[in-house]
């Protein structure tokens, strides 16, 4: 075990100044491979080689721009606006409705990307001004747009829940079956914490209009791009009539297809949307190789059979053990890059999880939830930090205070998730 | 001088990202031409599956540059906070000598192993596409790469751009 603490130790060094991620983990898993066959290179470079080309070469990763370039394309053609717009004509008028109504056209919006972080920007650029105008405070709106983003990796499709079953070997389309009911649950705790906030301050979130039933009807139809994209999408890989990279093929296209319609695409937005979508795919390659070597090299040390010996060692039950791999990642994820932590330590817990006869899709959706609390928790947050940048006059403060609430309401659903299995697996059991 | 390899560095940026644009949207096009031409005229597309392999394997190595250039690597920048703007750039400049070396180290592997694919004449399944070009092609970026971040550091006005705003448009990986 010292091995891998060292090569542990050595990485987070290496990562602390400043060399990118990607590389401190190959450098890492490199020279451990290494080390392990009494500094004789040839297995490692071999390991290296080997773990590039396969990497680049590997079909079913092609889902992963597929779905960016989804995420993309969905972001551009401006649908957030019909989402929140249909989810007000619902809830607007209740106290705190907006805000809701913003949570929920979140999860909505989530169904078609597979980023927290777009579908906070998205939405924050309709629901921001609107929550503004009748006097919403600061808090409330940023916390209810934060954290309702979050709910990008959750809903699938999802890029994370990608990188989680290429890392493990889990079956991607049940991860994704998986993330649709605890989505529902996150939206429903979020909209709670939404009535909290209103119960201890009513002029936080005023009431909004009064919709009548065929303003309601008239603005559902509004969505139907985006339930369609969705049925499509995640109904044909759910019934196994095509595989997860069909699916994200067909959902890029049919992306492409509703921008080009609603006129959002110049041939310059195409242009910035394709060449985003693969510098990022390249990135996420890049730290994914760099995390498989670092990780050929964990698997090589005892430490996975240690922690084994461990647990049973003091007799700790299995469900302590996940509690408190779910309290490190909630602690990390304050401070840590979260994917970056993710991939570090998901070959590191994996083993022992799987030791434990724990189900890997409900760990799955229990690594995914820890993210997107990592996502909103202050002072290390992505989700905060995209607010600030679209809205520079909100003040960092009232972002952390604003986004507590939530960041409570997410740790009460990570326990009820622990507790309760059945709601992430009982979707992906009824799976061919 | 400086202006010169900025202009090689636009270029750069431009080529291959036209490159990436294009090979994305064949990407998105193989897949969907694929589907339909299997479901709903029950003509599938011969070898879909090794052009869908060989297309993004030329994605993500002809994107790498792009990254470098964009420096999009994720990185943990704590340490940031305890220099001022001089020693930050130091530090910068140290990195990018050190990733250029990885990089470059790397590079040579990658052509190593194209060698031995070429040497087994390796291609594909179905379509009998060799596989070596694709993996010198590779090597190449990998090189590029590698260059990219040794030029940033050479380059005196490389890190002027440090507080570029964070783009909040885009759909990240988490």
């Amino acid at each position: 075990m010292t091995e891998a603490l060292v090569g542990l130790g050595l990485m987070m060094v290496l990562a602390l100044l400043r060399i990118p991620i990607a590389f401190s983990m190959g450098v890492v898993g490199f020279l451990g491979v290494a080390y392990l066959r009494d500094w004789n290179f040839a297995p490692a470079m071999a390991m290296v080689e080997t773990k590039i080309y396969e990497t680049g070469r590997n079909y079913t990763l092609s889902v992963i721009p597929l779905f960016i370039l989804m995420g993309n394309f969905v972001s551009r053609a401006g649908m957030s606006k019909e989402l929140f717009r249909a989810a007000y004509t619902f809830v607007g008028h209740l106290r705190g409705g907006l805000a809701m109504a913003a949570i929920v056209a979140c999860a909505g919006f989530s169904a078609i990307c597979g980023s927290s972080i777009a579908t906070a920007a998205t939405m924050a650029k309709v629901a921001y001004p609107a929550m503004k105008d009748i006097g919403y405070s600061d808090r409330l709106s940023t916390g209810a747009i934060a954290s309702g983003g979050t709910l990008g990796i959750l809903i699938p499709p999802s890029t994370l829940m990608v990188i989680y079953g290429v890392m493990t070997e889990t079956n991607i389309g049940k991860m994704f079956a998986a993330g649709i009911l605890p989505g529902i649950l996150a939206t429903v705790l979020l909209c709670i914490a939404v009535q909290w906030t209103v119960w201890r301050d009513p002029d936080s979130g005023p009431r909004g209009e009064r919709s009548t039933w065929s303003q309601r009807l008239r603005a559902a139809e509004g969505v139907w791009a985006v339930v369609l994209l969705f049925v499509l999408v995640m109904g044909g890989i759910y019934g196994g009539i095509f595989t997860t990279t069909e699916g994200a093929g067909i959902g890029a296209f049919g992306a492409f297809c509703i921008a080009v319609s609603r006129r959002a695409l110049t041939w310059r937005t195409l242009l910035d949307a394709l060449v985003e979508s693969g510098r990022t795919t390249a990135m996420l390659f890049v730290i994914l190789t760099g995390a498989l070597m670092f990780a050929e090299f964990v698997n090589y040390t005892t430490m996975p059979d240690d922690l084994k010996h461990l647990v049973t060692a003091f007799n700790l039950s299995p469900i302590m053990v996940i509690t408190a791999i779910c309290i490190i990642y909630v602690l990390l994820g304050t401070a840590m890059e979260e994917l970056s932590m993710i991939l570090l330590t998901v070959p590191v817990f994996f083993p022992l999880v799987v030791h434990l006869g724990f189900d890997p899709i409900w760990f799955g959706i229990l690594v995914v939830v820890v993210v997107e609390i990592g996502l909103i928790s202050p002072p290390v947050g992505m989700n905060l930090f995209v607010l600030k940048a679209l809205l520079p006059n909100v003040s960092t403060t009232t972002l952390f205070l604003g986004v507590l609430p939530f960041v409570i309401a997410d740790i009460i659903r990570l326990g009820i998730l622990i507790a309760f299995p059945s709601i992430s697996l009982w979707l992906p059991s009824m799976m061919r | 001088m400086s202006s010169e390899h900025q202009d090689g560095g636009v270029w750069l940026d431009r080529a291959l990202g036209a490159a990436a644009a294009l090979l994305l949207f064949c990407l998105m096009a193989v897949t969907t031409v694929d589907v339909i031409g299997r479901y709903i005229l029950n003509w599938p597309l011969r070898g879909g599956f090794e052009i869908t392999e060989l297309l993004l394997l030329t994605l993500i190595f002809a994107g790498l540059p792009l990254v470098s250039r964009a420096d999009e690597h994720v990185t943990m920048d704590f340490i940031d906070a305890a220099f001022g703007e001089r020693g930050r750039r130091v530090i910068r400049r140290i990195v990018d000598i050190v990733c250029g070396v990885i990089i470059l180290a790397l590079a040579w592997r990658v052509y190593v192993k194209a060698g031995k694919i070429a040497g087994y004449g390796d291609t594909t399944d179905i379509l009998l596409i060799p596989v070596a070009p694709f993996v010198y092609f590779m090597a190449l970026m990998v090189a590029i790469t590698g260059i990219v971040h040794l030029v940033k550091a050479a380059l005196p006005g490389a890190y002027r751009d440090d507080n570029k705003p964070f783009d909040p448009d885009k759909a990240g990986t988490t």
